[in-house]
């Protein structure tokens, strides 16, 4: 028998004029580091990370789910809504939650549509953060298919998503870890996936703030997996140049979630990113 | 390239979790290989046969076009990335599915672990 060291609870903050009852885990003490999923997922993919006894020594790791998303209720009212995320409601979510849990300027560590909105934030409250780890992100990728089809009347819109995300984890992930993470993407609800993807593939908006984010007062490092066929390389690497001082690296053998798919071959990478957050708390101290 | 696809015929006749989930799956796929014609004609997540073309008469459901070289890397242990997925091999340019998308879309895991049945380990995922 082994009983983890996540816990889990539940807060309630306010976002967009309504109650959302927000489930987060947290383990370890020292610098918060706020941890974002994926689309379609939830804080699941975090556990590993969690559980590294060499992470959590120094660092409290914090991720929750979404609204809709893992143990997050959807908002009151939902049967009649059309789930669509937007940058602003994004945002304003995960701010809510920095407050909600009086964190002090915490690292922020996303991935996939979680790392694009690092970046959002990264550029628009950089105030609130001291530094940002943005993996599997980029400024804007356009859907190679279609969002319609995760969400119909005729199908299993969860197994059709993880059966298509499933294109982007590397064959060197662990059979396990790999059927893992699908499960995440398959037990999404109905039109979750659909609706965190139009926020992914068409809003734009980030592309004309990257030149807003100062790496000088908050470090900014990707993190892009070869094996990658959404966020590619390319497009980490294009998104990185469009930010002065951003740092890049690429895992050959990791996908688009790797923390997840593959935690032992994402952890070095993991902490590459928190050292150099490091290095920018020390930067921005000498220039106060 | 045809005895690859018999040999998936034949893997899939023994992979009873696959026809399980392929059991409402009963079309006929093209599979175009260097410009050469193989249908695949499934029938309740079985293959019940695998026909070289040309043939203007065959109707098919959709189609994956590509070449051997990249279905060679496709079914290594540990493909390229790119190589290592049938929507990556059109992302990389090696690769187009035409026909009716959403008809794959539905079955899509199944489809996947099919073709990837001849890749060269038991161990490394579709």
């Amino acid at each position: 028998m082994s009983i983890e060291p996540i816990t889990g609870r539940y807060l309630t903050v306010t976002v967009a004029g309504a109650p959302r009852r927000i489930y987060f885990e947290e383990a370890g003490e020292g610098r918060p580091v706020l941890c974002l999923h994926t689309a379609g997922a939830d804080t699941r993919q975090w556990r590993h990370l969690m559980n590294d006894a060499g992470v959590t020594a120094t660092h409290r790791l914090i991720a929750f789910d979404m609204p809709w998303h893992g143990k997050s209720l959807p908002p009151e009212g939902f049967q009649t809504e059309e789930y669509l995320l937007t940058t602003e409601a994004y945002i304003e979510t995960v701010l809510a939650v920095v407050n909600g849990l009086g964190l002090q300027r915490p690292i922020l560590a996303g991935c996939s549509m979680g790392g694009r909105i690092a970046l959002q934030l990264a550029a628009q409250h950089a105030d609130m953060f001291s530094g940002f780890i943005a993996i599997e992100a980029s400024d804007f990728q356009p859907a190679w298919y279609d969002i319609d089809w995760f969400h119909r009347p005729d199908a299993h819109g969860g197994e059709m998503g993880a059966a298509l995300v499933s294109a982007n984890i590397s064959p060197f992930a662990p059979l396990a870890e790999r059927w893992n993470t699908l499960w995440m993407f398959m037990q999404s609800g109905p039109g979750v996936f659909r609706g965190d993807l139009s926020f992914y593939t068409r809003d734009e908006s980030l592309i004309g703030r990257l030149a807003m984010i100062d790496t000088a007062r908050t470090p900014v490092h990707l993190i892009v997996g070869a094996y990658d066929l959404t966020c590619t390389p390319e497009d980490a690497a294009r998104t990185a140049r469009a930010i002065a001082g951003a740092t890049l690296a690429v895992m050959d053998e990791l996908g688009h979630f790797p923390m997840s798919e593959h935690p032992e071959g994402f952890r070095p990478f993991f902490l590459e990113g928190l050292a150099k957050m490091a290095q920018g708390t020390d930067r921005q101290g000498q220039a106060a | 390239m045809i005895d690859i696809f018999r040999g998936i015929q034949r893997d899939l006749d023994g992979a009873a979790h696959l026809q399980r989930l392929g059991r409402l799956f009963s079309e006929t796929v093209l599979i175009e290989v260097d410009g050469r014609e193989f249908y695949l004609t499934f029938d309740m997540g079985r293959i019940k046969a695998v026909v070289e073309g040309p043939s203007r008469k065959t109707p098919w459901r959709f189609a994956l076009r590509t070449d051997s070289e990249a279905l060679t890397k496709f079914w290594e242990p540990r493909p390229a990335p790119g190589f290592h997925d049938i929507f990556g091999l059109v992302k990389i340019g090696r690769g187009r599915i035409d026909g009716d998308i959403l008809t794959l879309v539905k079955n899509l895991r199944f489809f996947k672990e099919v073709l990837a049945l001849a890749r060269r380990s038991e161990e490394v995922p579709a």
